[in-house]
């Protein structure tokens, strides 16, 4: 059964089963759990992911190995549990992109979301002890 | 917010899963140790209110952007 929401973007509709979890929200965002994602029109390394709870919020995301070929994220005992995956499970790093008013393009690779496609569930990490910073400009 | 004087080696229990000790001051620091179970996120308090503001201004953009920036991407790509 399909539904409808309206966003800032404009009515969407969505297969609530098809919807990403994140089981804690994204930092700051903790009581935002189900997420839709969004097909990017132009092929491109972008997407976007909406809320279903809150019409306002959305966030972009992207691939960061696009850019950064060696980022690489392992989940944890915990993070494995919280996605619902055993060790040899698929999960992707993903990183969440922010335009700012200059446009100069910037990924958070210090608190990458894990998204596992056998659970579609998604955390985010935050990796305090690596040389990533929550703005790292696209490489030239 | 409570306020409580604790010396090194004392601990604050809180809730019955929440334990913080108090290890030693060291220069201007205080080393504290924290036991609490393994499914609890435990944060740098700069750290998180780091990403929750990156998070925010992450969910500030608009179509036109993305737009912008996908066809600027894909035209790299194909060159």
């Amino acid at each position: 059964m399909k539904k409808t929401i309206m966003t800032r973007f404009g009515e969407v509709e969505f297969d609530p089963n098809d919807t990403v979890r994140f089981v804690e929200g994204l930092v700051g965002f903790e009581n935002l759990r189900d997420f839709i994602v969004m097909p990017n029109k132009k092929n491109g390394p972008l997407f976007w992911i909406q809320s279903v709870e809150d019409p306002e919020i959305a966030f972009v995301l992207t691939d960061p190995t696009n850019f950064f070929l060696d980022y690489k994220v392992i989940p944890n005992d915990r993070e494995r549990s919280k996605l619902g995956i055993e060790k040899d499970d698929e999960c992707h790093a993903l990183a969440v992109v922010t335009v700012p008013a200059d446009r100069k393009v910037t990924l958070n690779l210090m608190a990458p979301i894990l998204f596992a496609p056998a659970t579609n569930r998604a955390i985010q990490v935050v990796l305090e002890n690596s040389q990533y910073k929550t703005r790292h400009p696209l490489p030239a | 917010m409570l306020v409580l004087t604790r010396k090194p080696g004392e601990g604050i229990v809180i809730g019955d899963d929440i334990k913080i000790t108090f290890i030693e001051t060291k220069g201007a620091g205080i080393r504290i140790g924290i036991e609490a179970p393994a499914d609890k996120k435990i944060y740098r308090q700069e750290i998180y209110d780091r990403i929750c503001l990156e998070n925010r201004e992450a969910s500030q953009w608009n179509l036109a952007d993305l737009d912008m920036l996908t066809s600027a991407m894909v035209k790299k790509e194909s060159l």
